[in-house]
């Protein structure tokens, strides 16, 4: 046992005074950096773009932006038109940030055309701690669009062609409805409608006389409630590690057509529409970037016959665009936006878009009004940085050759010994106790 | 109170029984750092033994390609009994072979100031009693190509480490030889100054 002792300290200490031998040997390396780490992250965001009888505007937008320069750049509007809600701000050095104050404006009036409530946009940005951010934000508390006197006309004039045609109408639709049944091809039609099944008689005058009746009951053309809009760009962590994030996000938006259409006082047509997301995500670790979205969802619910103003949904799908009272100066499509993901095979970089519903009211009066709501896009991409483990040049003071020994270190070794012996004359000293113990028992 | 704490500790006889062993080891791991830089040496001078004599180094040599730590030239001074090869440059690994040659100076037997290096108290120590060369003794190197004597001009003197002008060209061929001093220590460095007395015959 002993002996095995003995060759194991032997074979040890070899080992010992081989790493101190070969310490010198080893160079001594640094991590030098042969590729400079680049990132570029976009969000972007819309609350609603709207088109009304040709004037176009933006409510409700943001945007955000950073790249690895290092650049931080934002903005958020209420209306995009009115400079009075705008914000924007930008940083393009280290260490640098901005946030100015929130710009609202009240009640603003839109091209004759809307009123907007409360529109405000917000942003800021920074460039701190090698982590460029930037957040836009833009809000509405509500839009009017108090354009009933455009309807006028139109409904005279609907009035005459009915008046000299709603009887050969009827009498023809009553025909054919009675003929086909309700569970043939104008079964949709009668049902989206709110006709009973036992309606036969003079539909189409009735259901027309109580829309005109509704329009000049409705106490406004459009009533549009727009969600926020936010777009937010943030890094984190380290080259090595870390993450660029660029998100977007469109809240939720209400439309109602014609609010108090109906004798209950529900609109002629609600659509709903569900939050927008969008998000694009860049490990800085792996230079690899991974898009993904949450498109809206969106929910119409009508408000015919006029009868008891009762709203009934109505399914919509995706690449199914809706159309109601088709043929009527209230035609009316919707269609459903969904989302969709990029990625650009050469540099790896991704986008992202989500969208909530497209929509085209009043088709037939001086080409409608247009919305666009809850749309998102995000996009990120770049290159991580790289690193090689080079040798250091040290800069050492000139000098002649260094030849001698370190004499501390066999000192050191002599008085490691002397400790040693020392632990082992107490060890040895307690031993006899020991032995002694044994024989007196 | 330790020898009782020991006879009823059984832990603690374990423990100090441990670090025992491990001090004994690093003690002698440490005490024995100059003997085992010296094995070191003989191992790497073998080495260089068998290439100074080869053709291609002889030819690198014409070409002036030496690397660092190739053989060079063989130096030897009869008066301390040392002969040995030295290598190319003094960094810390060339200088494992024992002596190198500063590399900003003119190869050996050239005309200049021809400066070498060698450690006092490890690897070899070839440069161990530099301090006692007087003027007059010789210092024969050898190269590939072929050799020269040199004559120690006077007595050993020291400098501090940082005084680079004793490897400064000089207008005639000369030699100087560097060490580590005092012994065991880099505090210093003791310098030998020989001149050039003649020429050697190639083998």
């Amino acid at each position: 046992m002993r002996t095995v002792q003995r060759l194991g300290a032997i074979a040890l200490s070899g080992l010992i005074m081989a790493a101190v031998l070969a310490l010198p040997a080893s160079a001594d390396t640094v991590s030098v950096e042969t590729q400079k780490e680049s990132f570029i992250a976009t969000a972007a965001a819309r609350g609603l773009d709207l088109n009304v009888f040709g004037t176009k505007l933006t409510i409700g937008q943001s945007s955000a932006m950073v790249n690895s320069s290092p650049l931080a750049k934002a903005s958020g509007a209420g209306v995009t038109l009115a400079s009075g809600t705008v914000s924007s701000s930008e940083v393009n050095l280290p260490d640098q940030s901005a946030n100015p104050p929130k710009a609202c404006v009240l009640n603003l009036p839109v091209a004759n055309l809307l009123t907007v409530e409360l529109a405000c946009g917000e942003s800021r940005v920074t460039t701190n701690a090698g982590a460029p951010a930037a957040f836009g934000h833009g809000s509405v508390a509500g839009v009017n669009l108090a354009a009933l006197g455009i309807l006028d006309p139109v409904i005279q004039l609907l009035r005459t062609l009915l008046n000299q045609l709603l009887p050969v109408v009827d009498q023809t639709v009553g025909t054919v409805l009675n003929t086909v049944g309700v569970s043939g091809l104008l079964a949709p039609l009668v049902s989206s409608l709110g006709l009973g099944s036992t309606s036969t008689v003079a539909p189409v005058s009735g259901l027309v006389n109580n829309l005109l009746t509704g329009i000049q009951r409705a106490t406004s053309l459009v009533n549009i409630k727009v969600g926020d809009s936010t777009s937010n760009v943030a890094t984190t962590g380290t080259p090595s590690g870390g993450a660029v994030a660029a998100t977007a996000t469109a809240s939720g938006a209400q439309i109602d057509l014609l609010p108090g259409l109906t004798l209950g006082g529900a609109p002629l047509v609600s659509i709903i529409v569900g939050d927008a997301k969008s998000v694009s995500t860049y490990d800085r670790g792996t230079a690899k970037s991974t898009p993904s979205f949450d498109a809206a969802i969106v929910r119409v619910r009508l408000g015919l016959p006029l009868l008891g103003g009762t709203l009934t949904d109505i399914p919509l799908t995706l690449g199914a665009p809706l159309t109601l009272l088709a043929g009527t100066p209230l035609e009316t499509t919707i269609s459903l936006g969904g989302g969709r993901t990029t990625t650009d095979p050469t540099t790896g970089a991704v986008a992202s878009y989500a969208d909530g519903v497209s929509v085209q009211l009043l088709k037939g009066i001086n080409g409608g009004i247009g919305l666009e709501l809850a749309h998102a896009e995000t996009g990120a991409g770049g290159q991580a940085r790289l690193v090689s483990q080079q040798q250091i040049v040290t800069q050492i003071t000139p000098a002649l050759a260094k030849t001698g020994g370190d004499p501390w270190l066999p000192m050191t070794g002599a008085g490691l010994l002397v400790l040693a012996l020392g632990i082992r004359r107490r060890l040895v000293a307690a031993q006899p106790a020991r032995t002694n113990d044994r024989v007196s028992q | 109170m330790l020898i009782d704490l020991l006879r009823t500790k059984r832990w603690l006889r374990v423990a100090l029984s441990g670090l025992s062993v491990a001090l004994l080891l690093g003690g002698v791991a440490l005490v024995g750092y100059p003997f085992a830089t010296n094995m070191w040496r003989d191992r790497i001078q073998e080495r260089l033994q068998d290439q100074i004599a080869s053709p291609e180094l002889q030819q690198a040599y014409k070409e002036r390609k030496v690397e660092t730590g190739d053989s060079l030239t063989r130096i030897k001074i009869a008066a301390l009994g040392l002969d040995t090869v030295v290598v190319q440059g003094v960094t810390p690994s060339a200088l494992r072979a024992g002596a190198g040659h500063y590399p900003q100076t003119p190869l050996p037997c050239e005309g200049g100031n021809v400066a070498i290096a060698g450690h006092r108290t490890t690897y070899g120590r070839p440069f161990g009693n530099l301090d006692q060369l007087k003027p007059g003794d010789t210092i024969e190197l050898t190269t590939p190509i072929g050799g020269c004597v040199y004559q120690v001009a006077k007595d050993p003197f020291v400098v501090a480490p940082t005084d680079l002008s004793v490897i400064d060209p000089t207008g005639e061929r000369s030699l100087t030889l560097t060490t580590c001093h005092p012994k065991g220590s880099a505090a210093q460095r003791l310098v030998i100054r020989a001149t050039w007395v003649k020429d050697l015959k190639a083998a």
